[in-house]
């Protein structure tokens, strides 16, 4: 039996949000410890895994580890039947072939029940290692979406150059080219607009805009974002669920061709 | 052509092997491509009301067409063909060969009949058939790949068994071929559709060998016998075995050899002179040249010598070769994304994890905990 009850119901639609442009179908791993998913886009350029802790659950039950190989467009029609201040509650048996999500109003008025059958999928995890990064830059995710929305106007990269006096976004195209400076914030007043960077080394990389752009769709889920990055490693991209969690997004940056 | 039925036999028995993908997900990738099938395949294929596309003095372009489009189609999605041209063919081919000539010359009886009766159907139909591939439409081909900037090689033998040969030494990621045979000479991927017209919308089919003998539990070697037995270019198979009987009869007894001696000879004969172990040497050391000795090169388009040769001499309109080679010279530009499985190593799947139905593990056995290896990542140069 897997049962997890979510009183901030609007959180688990906000997370759908933040990966069904980047993943169609998607196997969420339920553990003792919590609800984690992992996978890579369909061309294998970036990697998405969330992971939700069992204590941030209002109750959380998981007699034994399940996988739920899911159809996230499907899954996203559902959870946008819950009303935002909906109370979600996860259901499945030991072997599953079906999940149940059930909505209450906060008012125990209403109660809707959705079944979704499930999927058997054949997905490949990556091992990623734990990393010193050489930089990690935390920023408002507004102005991180503000910035790679701005950008994508200019060209289809992004170039991330992180030095000890700030970060620089830029983009050359046809049209011209654009550049952003963001300098560290001296004097911390409000702790969610501070820009904190934190630097080893300098790095500079090159992403496709195409891909933060999506990234970018988790930004209601947390006011601040990090970003690490260290030289020819793919960038981690990360937000707070709430207090229960997180999400990553691992990038492939952009590398010099070697044959030309 | 290649091996009879393998396609369905793979899908039937180990469907884990085909995966579907688009064609934009294989940027970067080094592809060798088997020139004479798809010389062949733009002959028949690229024409307009029934004909071949020819320059005012009735010289066919079909072929360059398809070669000019089709490359310039793949490099825009950033892959980075090589193609590999048929050398001679090999002797044990020859009866193939005939057997090719005489359907050809059924096909030309039967134009002449049609021509006569008028149905323009059967005309098209059996002009089609009709098409050879001469040394001149290659030699063209390999002209124009020139001043593309796109690197091709000239196999001593069958192309095939080159392309295979460069994909097993890492030269390229698959081979793109119609041509099932590929597998048997050992490509680990085959790429099936890539030169197909972007109108069809068809997606590119990949299989993997390795999980093709794994689906079928079978060698390499034993692969290779059972291809024979379902029917190669090399020579004939047994009369009355088909894909489901010759995979059991491979899967227990190993080798031809053994098949044979063990046949129920009343029932099924073998063909009296049957040169499979010669075949099957074929498909295990081709005629092949060591791909370490071939260099591949992506150069600059030589737009002058294209529009010179294309449209001076071919006819071409000479906006759209140069469009076309703004295209071939955009994707030179700039940089390659890189993909995550070159930064993190996939974790083999443990057996049936995928399976979960089935998978009877102890309670409490955590399946999660693999997720997250340690380590670090290689830093720098």
């Amino acid at each position: 039996m897997f049962e997890a009850r979510l009183v901030q119901g609007n959180l688990l639609k906000k997370v759908l949000d933040a990966i069904k442009d980047l993943l169609n179908e998607a196997s969420w791993d339920c553990a003792d410890s919590g609800i984690q998913l992992q996978a890579m886009d369909n061309s294998h350029v970036s990697l998405v895994s969330v992971n939700l802790r069992a204590e941030g659950f209002d109750k959380y039950r998981c007699d034994r580890n399940i996988i739920m190989g899911m159809d996230l467009t499907s899954m996203s029609k559902i959870l946008k039947c819950a009303a935002n201040d909906d109370i979600i509650t996860m259901k499945a048996q030991d072997n599953p072939d079906n999940v149940t999500f059930m909505f209450e109003s906060p008012s125990q008025e209403k109660v809707s029940d959705y079944e979704m059958k499930l999927m058997n999928l054949d997905q490949e995890h990556l091992g990623i290692p734990e990393t010193d990064y050489a930089c990690v830059i935390k920023m408002p995710s507004g102005e991180f979406a503000r910035i790679c929305r701005d950008l994508s106007q200019f060209g289809e990269s992004i170039v991330i150059a992180c030095t000890k006096e700030g970060v620089r976004f830029s983009a050359a195209g046809d049209i011209g080219t654009a550049n952003i400076k963001l300098a560290q914030t001296s004097s911390v007043d409000k702790e969610d607009d501070a820009v904190i960077i934190d630097m080893q080394e300098p790095v500079t990389l090159t992403f496709a805009c195409r891909y933060l752009n999506m990234f970018t769709k988790a930004t209601p889920l947390s006011p601040q974002v990090s970003l690490s990055m260290s030289p020819e490693v793919p960038l981690v991209v990360e937000y707070a669920i709430g207090e229960i969690g997180q999400i990553q997004y691992f990038l492939a940056p952009k590398i010099d061709d070697q044959d030309n | 052509m290649g091996i009879l039925g393998l396609a369905k036999l793979i899908a039937d028995v180990a469907p884990a092997a085909i995966k579907e993908n688009e064609m934009k997900n294989y940027f970067g990738r080094k592809v060798a491509v088997d020139a004479s099938m798809s010389l062949y395949q733009f002959l028949v294929a690229v024409r307009q009301e029934g004909n071949m596309l020819m320059t005012a003095d009735g010289e066919t372009t079909s072929h360059l067409m398809g070669f000019f489009y089709r490359t310039i189609r793949m490099v825009d999605n950033g892959i980075k063909p090589v193609y590999v041209f048929d050398g001679k063919p090999p002797t044990m081919k020859g009866g193939e060969l005939a057997k090719r000539k005489e359907r050809r010359d059924e096909a030309q009886k039967q134009l002449e009949q049609a021509e006569e009766a008028g149905n323009v159907e059967d005309i098209d139909k059996f002009s089609r058939r009709l098409v050879k591939v001469t040394k001149t439409h290659s030699d063209e081909a390999k002209t124009l790949l020139k001043l593309m900037g796109i690197p091709y090689v000239e196999a001593p033998c069958e192309a095939e068994a080159q392309c295979a040969a460069l994909a097993k030494a890492g030269k390229v990621f698959g081979v793109a071929t119609e041509d099932m045979d590929a597998l048997t000479f050992g490509t680990p991927v085959l790429l099936r559709h890539l030169t197909f017209s972007e109108a069809r919308k068809m997606p590119i089919k990949e299989f993997h060998l390795s999980k093709v003998l794994e689906g079928m539990e079978l060698s390499q070697k034993e692969f290779i016998d059972m291809c024979i037995l379902l029917g190669c270019d090399y020579c004939d198979s047994i009369r009355g075995i088909g894909p489901k009987r010759a995979i059991e009869l491979i899967r227990s007894h190993k080798t031809i050899d053994d098949v044979v001696s063990k046949l129920d000879k009343k029932k099924y004969s073998p063909p009296e002179e049957w040169p499979y172990a010669e075949a099957r040497n074929l498909f295990i050391e081709p005629e092949v040249a060591d791909p370490d000795s071939i260099e591949l090169k992506w150069v600059e388009p030589d737009e002058e010598g294209l529009v010179k040769y294309m449209c001076e001499d071919k006819g071409f309109n000479e906006d759209r070769i140069r469009n076309g080679c703004k295209k071939l010279a955009k994707a030179r530009s700039g940089t390659t994304q890189g993909r995550l499985d070159s930064f993190f190593k996939i974790i083999p799947q443990q057996p049936n994890s995928a399976n979960k139905r089935k998978s009877e593990e102890k309670p409490g056995a955590k399946k999660g905990t693999a997720k997250r290896g340690r380590g670090s990542f290689r830093k720098g140069r």
